[in-house]
């Protein structure tokens, strides 16, 4: 199964020019948030609404900023653990944000944050039925991913390697393996890298896209990290695109030696053994 | 004749101000919405915490200056009050256990980048942790000592405050909402009033003139903790959360705080409450057997750049948005109002460091 290669990146009905999804969270400052935003030229946020008291209103201000992008704004339920709670809080994220697009985060582990992916297809099912357009954030699990394609995704979001870990692609088999068995799904790289080239990388696979949060927000610099990364999405990207070489096992010289002059040879040769 | 002042929003820098005024000779008079107690002001709320260098972790360096300048000057300012203020400055430490070792360094390294100064930042070995804080000796393999930092007593100093305003004879209204501050003038309760300078020093009361500002909840725990003695305050990384544990006099240690973006003010939730008192308890055993005195919840006033502001016109100096640099920056704040007041402009120094908007 091929990867159709020039092909539009879209969420739901919303095609989008950049490839990179950033998060809001951990930014010193707001202000340096929407900087690093706007370096970044990405054009969907992701906002978590869990612990920002979103149902009494309480954040408006730091909401009114986020609005003020007038970028696609993507809720998360970052730190929910039951179904039930994802649920409240994707209901949430449609209401503040007037959208359908949920990111679904269903915490299994505590210190790995790794996804719940029995919890993530029970929730990945109701809200599907309810009208949402799920983005689950998952492990790299091919019959987890089949799953919540079955159950109504179009877009799915394999983990790099855990949150904030900035460990990069722990496992670069599963995570071909999901791409070339899932070669019409948009498919997004959530959570794990923590440099350009590791992004750069995941792109080079294939894959559509990258969301990313910490990396950025943490950086010394977000701003320029912000654009560091978007840059190496790009790279990565075109890499994809225009067909990479095979990697082989002996040296292939770029220039044929066959029509060299033979005393530029000799010169080499010379120059080896003096 | 001497000039006259109304001070609007009476927390930790507009009772700083006040007083500093008063000593200069100006006739001050001090407006607030809340009580003399102050516990409606989030510096009721806060930590009181110097930590100008660590707090670079996640601020400009001009904070950190503004910080720096305001440490050398706390001392001659508690000195000058009738009754003594705990205050301390032996330094800071921040430690994380084996697992989060990365976040150290993730720290230091922010830090270090908006540093000139390197004798501002140490390294310590699990044993020198022991020596600077014997009851953590072992429990960490390393840590990062910040030698010049420290601590005020919040609430003490607002009660010595209270005391010293009202001992002076300042004019104080207070449980009184001003509903408009223009240049020279004050309305409040349908009744106006003209001053020479209207300084705002409210937090988020001034809301209604800067819709900029937003509220940051912070939540805290005071605990009596008779079984855990540190000295000194100990930040304590964790990739989801930094936590103070902050040692007050008669075994109390507060414990905070949280940073959520919300102007709610109701009680502390539980899930910041497992997240502080167990962040305590990874620290040290000792807090298993420790008394919760008190939850405490305020709103952080901030800009979207997280840095405090001076607006100055003829008449009207507005000084806000201290988010939680309030206790770090206070008396540098205050010097620079006075000296604008003084000279009819700010100064070349308040400009510099960008408080000037």
């Amino acid at each position: 199964m091929r990867v159709a290669v020039h092909r539009p990146f879209t969420i739901g009905e919303v095609e989008l020019k950049s490839r990179l999804l950033l998060g809001t969270a951990q930014y010193p400052s707001p202000d340096v948030m929407v900087r690093a935003i706007e370096a970044s030229r990405c054009e969907v946020i992701t906002v978590s609404l869990r612990r920002q008291n979103a149902a009494g209103g309480g954040g408006e201000g730091f909401w009114d900023i986020i609005r003020g992008l007038g970028l696609h704004v993507l809720p998360n339920t970052a730190g929910c653990r039951t179904v039930q709670e994802a649920i409240t809080v994707a209901n949430m994220g449609r209401e503040l944000f007037d959208t359908s697009w949920v990111k679904l985060e269903l915490i299994g582990d505590d210190y790995t944050l790794q996804p719940d992916p029995i919890a993530l297809i029970e929730a990945t099912k109701v809200l599907a039925e309810d009208g949402f357009e799920v983005l689950p954030y998952m492990t790299e699990d091919l019959v987890v991913a089949r799953r919540l394609v079955d159950a109504g995704c179009r877009v799915l979001m394999p983990w790099g390697a855990p949150i904030g870990s900035g460990q990069g692609i722990l496992n670069p088999y599963a995570l071909r393996t999901l791409r070339s068995r899932l070669p019409d799904m948009t498919l997004l790289v959530d959570a794990g890298l923590g440099r350009p080239s590791q992004a750069a990388e995941a792109m080079e696979m294939g894959f559509d896209g990258i969301l990313l949060n910490s990396a950025v927000a943490l950086a010394q610099d977000p701003v320029l990290m912000a654009k560091a990364f978007s840059r190496a999405i790009e790279a990565g990207r075109q890499g994809f695109e225009a067909g990479l070489i095979p990697s082989r096992e002996m040296g292939v010289p770029s220039t044929p030696t066959l029509g060299t002059p033979f005393w530029q040879q000799q010169a080499a040769g010379k120059e080896e053994g003096s | 004749m001497s000039l006259t002042v109304a001070i609007v929003g009476s927390g930790l820098l507009g009772r700083m101000l006040g007083v500093q005024l008063d000593r200069a000779g100006y006739s001050v008079s001090l407006f607030d919405r809340d009580q003399k107690d102050g516990r409606g002001s989030c510096s009721y709320v806060a930590a009181g915490m110097l930590a100008p260098t660590c707090e670079l972790d996640s601020s400009e360096a001009e904070i950190g200056e503004m910080g720096q300048r305001s440490l050398r000057q706390w001392p001659r300012f508690l000195e000058k009050l009738p009754s003594k203020v705990f205050f301390q400055e032996q330094g800071s430490l921040v430690v994380a256990h084996r697992l989060d070792r990365g976040e150290l360094s993730l720290l230091q390294g922010r830090v270090r980048g908006r540093i000139h100064d390197e004798s501002l930042i140490r390294n310590v070995s699990g044993k020198e942790l022991g020596e600077l804080e014997p009851d953590l000796e072992d429990r960490f393999s390393e840590g990062l000592f910040f030698p010049r930092e420290g601590q005020v007593d919040n609430r003490g100093l607002l009660q010595v405050l209270t005391e010293t305003i009202l001992s002076r004879g300042l004019e104080w209204i207070s449980g009184v909402a001003v509903d408009q501050i223009s240049p020279g003038e004050i309305s409040f309760g349908g009744e106006k009033r003209r001053f020479d300078w209207v300084v705002d020093c409210r937090g988020l009361g001034a809301k209604t003139d800067i819709p900029e500002l937003r509220g940051v909840r912070g939540e805290l725990i005071r605990v009596s903790a008779p079984e855990v003695s540190i000295r000194r305050p100990v930040r304590i990384l964790h990739p989801r959360y930094s936590i103070y544990l902050v040692p007050r006099p008669e075994n109390v240690v507060v414990i905070g705080a949280t940073s959520i973006e919300s102007e709610d003010l109701s009680p502390i939730s539980i899930q910041s409450t497992m997240e502080l008192l167990s962040a305590a308890y990874a620290v040290h055993p000792g807090f298993a057997e420790a008394r919760v005195l008190e939850t405490i919840v305020g709103c952080r006033p901030s800009f979207p750049d997280h840095r405090p502001r001076m607006y100055y016109q003829q008449g009207l100096m507005r000084l806000n948005g201290l988010y939680r640099h309030g206790f770090l920056i206070a008396p540098w704040v205050v010097e620079m109002a006075c000296h604008a007041l003084k000279q009819g402009e700010p100064s070349a120094e308040a400009r510099e460091l960008g408080l000037v908007f």
